[in-house]
């Protein structure tokens, strides 16, 4: 009995391995190719008969073997780079720097050039002077044609996408439909607003105004206070572009900043801010908003997408959100009257997207597909899909119904019919159709002047014609030309990371700290938090500022 | 035997009280623990729009089966599970063999290398060479990644489960080899005829550990058989749903065009569905590997 | 222990060296059964240890990194390290939360596993064993997550503390740095004292039922039977595993207090695992990381061979 346990142990084991051995043969074939592909963030594979990779089998020969991102994408690209195994369309997402430093990536210049790839020219020529860069040896670079931000035409706004002081929309319609335009207007009407409906119809209680601070979202608690001086996003400095100097400052140290933090010291001892909100996570943060019982947060649009599709689903949307561009009231900038910027021109997204690492012997390959990819045709295809599956073309109008629309939300259905995994990541066009047949039409559906006039349902409509607005992004001023620089978070700050680490740990702690604490200890408490973050930014605030410079001589000296 | 012995016996007033009190205790335990359960059920049978709002307890407030469709609808799944369960298997009985027979080797205490092998074994909990040096270990110079084996070759052996056969093993009478060895019977006779046959309860829950160990990793998947979606374990894909939810930690240095296209969280019912799917296959194992381990062995019958 | 066996111990220590040989030579059965995983191991556990010299090398440069210069800066790493205060916050924070697990881990685990033990009825046992360990199973996400809303302002162990007149006003847990190692340890106890049970319980079955049936004719009450004879019988695997717990101490994970914590209780959630991956793995300073793991290394082996040896004074089991 004991032997047979024993040699049935035994048995097992060694059946088992036996009719696993097929697994260890990993055959390549060579023909059509397999493209390896790693992308810097969390994915799903595509569905085996997604009809978009089937098309580009059949032209392109080329099939994908996609890897996302499951765990530490620094640690991760780190492995890639001391194991050398690169793929060949290779993704860092938000760390590229890293790979382009750790010399994963071809220099793509010596593939593109207006003769041989003229589509890929003409798509990179315009931004050129901010994607060329110099290599040490002061040779002409281009690692990674960005993923998004090349547009054709005039800028698309329809909505704030971006960061913004959100309110509800019954909050505004119950003011009768007024203009807000400084911190201390917008706080006075929700206060006004919680005075005289302290509780929603099912009792719940109105929350004032919520500040999300998990993890990376924390920019919500940190970085306002550049937009109330009237800047667009520029992570966390305050850059003066009035003068070619280009003035950086860290902005949360300076007394300005401490306006901000101390009218929300105010608000919280009024009530309007729950001490909950500093230690809520995502997905409280989402429910809370999802209930409607959030007056107003500063958020960035698509941050909190979901809340919205939940509110609208559930019929409320009087608690949906309109966004609104703040600035401080003059009495905190010494009178200053301050122009309000939220809105930035379009911003290339530099070092975002696939590059192509060194070891794939399929570079030629891969530019030319990317080459015929930028054709109208295959951009129809990967925007708006199959002609008469995913949309129909009336007198000249590409349009969907409202069903082929909404597929677009639904993950199964995506995996099926569009290959994002691959062109998420891949140089596309954006903006609007310039030639052919279907110009003047928007290459992004959900920027087609039909669709988003269709999409807006009646209480919006009604909405916004209490202001004699057409869309949402008139609430805020138009886009400000894009600055010499581009946008100062897209600077690469590695030879200060410990300091700017620093710099945000001090933040994230003691930014909560300071909005709960008693009102006669602020000043002090101000005073100490100051004293406590002035090496690390000034470490940071003194390198950004000199990167600033080195990434504005780039655009300027070509001018 | 033991336990009839002792109901047999009048019962005195604690003899009534104490179970009654017991009894109440581990049923509120049971509560507690089952809540987070329950209510992660509760979540994936619930309809995703609707979870966003959160508050759902015990019970879906709108009932739907769509996060099992889509899920079910993935074929991946299905691979993942096949490499999932047969890697598992194949852990299991490779850990089972090779711990066993050292756990006996090194509770002999005549063994002369006894304790050189103990101490080399025991540091490896505790020293650790950092992850690349690892990596490229069973990378480079195995060769191992984007094949099957980096699942089972680096996973055969763990010194903790070690510890547990051998002061089990530790625990059992040493007359019993002894009396084996007089007999004529060599080391290797005495542990597969006499010990691992009293080794059944802390098999079982050794086996149990590697196993739900085995089952849980999504590790290996991510650092070596990230690009081969044929090789993808349950976990990895479960992983990966979770990770859409925390997003990169500077996923704010990017520009919102490809925010809006990137953070779209997976819905919280998905999260949910598939921690339920991932965790069934367990419930099922387990009341085979607890029968051996709750309810123990007669050993009194064996010592003869 | 038998006298034959006495006798063949104390043969290679009186001997010399050729008799440790031939002991050796006769004993091939147990060294086929163990030297092939010590080749195991040191393939696989020793050979990477080479990466221990990467403490102390220059890793901050990528351009240079990858062309394979990494300059020996000596020590330089653990300098910088050891200057960190926050370090030496992260040292505490990881050393209280791991003495408030391993207290609340052991002790609830001992205590389920005992009163498990005294269940009559196996269907009833068997489904609360089955129950208990079942949270095992959730990830770290769900589980902080759920224990966000349960300690909320308003949530449910607010509501009733304040039902039973216990607090006026609804405490702050998760904003408060005082409570943030209790809510660790509590957690943990919840997520995992029906698995830590398993081991206990499964150490219970080898108890000889001789005892507990000497004891009854004894007259012992159900008390003094746990106290003489289920504890006694899961001491070795109480003391083995206290002594390797022991060796851990400077690992407290970091998954735990990287959900629960935030801004404000960033004093004390930071553990030195958070420490080396905003410090050390986020800015691939492979060499502050290395740095960082040496140390943990070197303390978990003093703290190991420290507790190993006291545990041998007091006439307890050893691990080694």
């Amino acid at each position: 009995m004991k032997k047979l346990i024993a040699s049935v142990l035994v048995l097992a084991m060694l059946v088992s391995v036996v009719s696993l051995l097929p697994f260890a043969a990993t055959a390549d074939e060579l023909e059509p190719i397999t493209l390896t592909v790693f992308r810097g963030d969390p994915g799903d594979q595509p569905a085996e008969d997604n009809k978009i990779y089937k098309l580009i089998e059949e032209k392109f020969g080329v099939k994908f073997q996609f890897e996302f991102l499951a765990g530490n994408l620094d640690e991760t690209l780190g492995l890639k780079i001391f194991g050398q195994d690169y793929p060949d369309l290779f993704d860092g997402g938000n760390s590229a720097d890293l790979i382009i430093s750790g010399g994963a990536l071809v220099n793509l210049l010596d593939y593109i050039s207006p003769e041989k790839t003229p589509r890929l020219w003409a798509h990179i020529e315009p931004q050129k002077a901010r994607l060329i860069e110099k290599d040490e040896n002061g040779n002409d670079v281009l690692y990674i044609i960005p993923n998004y931000g090349l547009t054709d035409g005039d800028q698309i706004v329809n909505e704030v996408n971006g960061p913004a002081f959100f309110i509800q929309k019954q909050v505004l319609a119950w003011a009768g439909y007024p203009q807000i335009h400084t911190l201390n207007e917008y706080f006075d009407l929700i206060e006004r607003f919680i005075a005289e409906n302290p509780t929603d119809k099912n009792g719940t209680p109105y929350i004032g105004f919520d500040i999300l601070c998990e993890d990376w979202r924390h920019f919500c608690l940190i970085n306002p206070v550049q937009h109330l001086m009237g800047r667009p996003n520029d992570g966390e400095v305050l850059i003066d572009v009035s003068t070619n100097d280009f003035h950086t400052e860290t902005f949360i140290d300076k007394p300005y900043a401490k306006a901000y933090y101390k009218k929300l010291n105010e608000e919280f001892q009024k009530g309007l801010i729950s001490r909950d909100t500093f230690v809520m996570n995502y997905d409280q943060y989402i429910a809370q908003l999802s209930s409607g019982t959030v007056l107003g947060m500063f958020d960035q649009t698509w941050d909190f997408g979901n809340a919205t599709a939940a509110l609208k689903d559930a019929g409320m949307d009087e608690n949906t959100y309109v966004a609104l561009g703040l600035v401080y009231d003059p009495e905190y900038v010494d009178g200053k009257v301050i122009e309000e910027h939220y809105v930035n021109g379009t911003v290339p997204n530099v070092r975002r997207g696939f590059g192509i690492s060194v070891t794939s012997p399929y570079a030629e390959r891969i530019v030319a597909m990317w080459e015929e990819m930028l054709s109208n045709e295959w951009q129809l295809l990967f925007n708006w899909g199959i002609e008469g599956e995913d949309y129909y073309v009336e007198n000249g109008r590409l349009l969907m119904t409202e069903e082929q629309y909404n597929n677009r939300n639904d993950n199964t259905w995506k995996l099926q019919n569009r290959a994002l995994a691959f062109w998420e990541s891949s140089p596309k066009k954006q903006g609007w159709i310039m030639d052919g047949p279907y110009a003047g039409n928007a290459w992004d559906p959900a920027n087609q002047p039909e669709i988003v006039l269709g999409l807006m349902n009646a209480y919006d409509q009604d909405f916004l014609s209490h202001y004699g607005f057409s869309k949402f992004a008139d609430f805020v001023n138009p886009p400000i030309e894009l600055a010499p620089y581009g946008e100062a978070w897209q600077i690469d700050y590695t030879p200060v990371d410990v300091e700017h680490t620093d710099f945000l740990n001090i933040q994230d702690q003691r930014l909560p700290e300071l909005i709960m604490c008693a009102p006669e200890e602020f000043d002090a408490k101000w005073d100490a938090f100051v004293e406590e973050i002035t090496p690390s930014a000034t470490a940071f605030g003194d390198y950004m500022q000199k990167a600033v410079l080195e990434e504005a001589a780039k655009v300027l000296g070509n001018e | 035997m033991t336990t009839t012995a002792i109901q047999k016996r009048p019962r005195k007033h604690r003899d009534v009280v104490f179970p009654t009190v017991n009894a109440i205790l581990l049923v509120v335990l049971m509560f507690v623990t089952l809540y987070p359960v329950i209510n992660t059920v509760a979540y994936s049978f619930n309809e995703g729009t609707d979870a966003v709002r959160g508050g759902i307890g015990l019970w879906p407030r709108v009932f739907s089966l769509k996060s099992y469709e889509a899920i079910m609808a993935d074929s991946a799944v299905y691979q993942a599970a096949w490499i999932s369960a047969s890697k598992t298997v194949i852990i299991t009985l490779l850990n089972l063999f090779w711990t066993g027979m050292l756990s006996f080797a090194l509770s002999r205490k005549e063994y002369v290398l006894r304790r050189f092998i103990t101490l080399a074994m025991v540091l490896t909990m505790y020293v650790n060479a950092g992850l690349i040096p690892n990596y490229l270990l069973i990378s480079k110079t195995l060769g191992l990644a984007k094949s099957y084996w980096v699942y089972i070759i680096p996973t055969m052996f763990s010194c903790f489960n070690m510890i547990v056969i051998r002061t089990y093993i530790a625990g059992l009478p040493d007359a019993l080899v002894e009396s084996a060895r007089i007999d004529g019977a060599g080391d290797i006779r005495i542990y597969w005829q006499i010990i691992f046959p009293l080794c059944m309860p802390v098999m079982a829950t050794v086996a149990l550990f590697v196993a739900v160990g085995s089952w849980n990793s999504w590790f290996d998947t991510h650092l070596y058989c990230a690009g081969q979606k044929q090789l993808h374990s349950l976990q990895y894909l479960l992983k990966m749903k979770l990770a859409t939810t925390q997003a990169s930690a500077n996923a704010a240095k990017t520009s919102t065009d490809a925010l809006k296209s990137t953070t779209q969280t997976t819905p919280v019912t998905i999260r949910c569905a598939i921690t339920v799917i991932s965790t069934v296959p367990i419930l099922i194992v387990y009341p085979f590997l607890q029968k051996y381990f709750v309810t123990g062995m007669a050993l009194g019958s064996v010592k003869g | 222990m038998s006298l034959a066996a006495k006798k063949n111990a104390s043969g290679p220590a009186t001997g010399n060296k050729s008799s440790f040989f031939r002991t050796l030579g006769r004993q091939w059965q147990l060294m086929l059964m163990s030297v092939p995983i010590l080749l195991y191991v040191l393939l696989f556990n020793y050979f990477p240890m080479w990466g221990w010299s990467n403490a102390f090398m220059d890793y901050t440069n990528m351009k240079n990194v990858a062309k394979g210069i990494t300059p020996y800066i000596g020590l330089a790493n653990f300098e910088w390290l050891f200057s960190r205060p926050d370090f030496f916050q992260a040292i505490r924070n990881t050393l209280a939360m791991s003495v408030i697990n391993l207290v609340f881990g052991t002790v609830s685990s001992i205590v389920l596993a005992v009163l498990l033990n005294e269940v009559r009825n196996r269907g009833f046992k068997r489904t609360v064993q089955t129950v208990t360990y079942l949270p095992h199973f959730l990830s770290m996400v769900i589980v902080v997550s759920m224990a966000q809303n349960i300690f909320a302002s308003n949530g449910p162990v607010n509501a009733l503390l304040m039902n039973l007149g216990l607090t006026k006003d609804p405490i702050f847990w998760l904003g408060e740095g005082k409570y943030f190692w209790w809510l660790v340890g509590v957690i943990n106890v919840w997520k995992e004292v029906g698995w830590n049970t398993i081991i206990y319980i499964s150490a219970m079955t080898a108890i000889d039922p001789c005892l507990y049936e000497a004891a009854q004719i004894d007259g012992a009450g159900r008390f003094n039977r746990i106290l003489h004879v289920t504890l006694p019988g899961i001491r070795s695997t109480f003391v083995i595993l206290l002594i390797m717990n022991i060796g851990h101490l400077l690992e407290a994970g970091f998954e735990i207090q990287y959900l629960l914590g935030s801004g404000l209780t960033m004093d004390w959630s930071r553990t030195i695992d958070i420490f080396v991956l905003q410090y050390g793995t986020e800015k691939l300073n492979i060499g502050v990381a290395t740095a960082a793991g040496m140390f943990k290394s070197v303390v978990a082996i003093v703290l190991l061979l420290g507790a190993n040896f006291l545990a041998n004074r007091l006439g307890e089991d050893t691990l080694i």
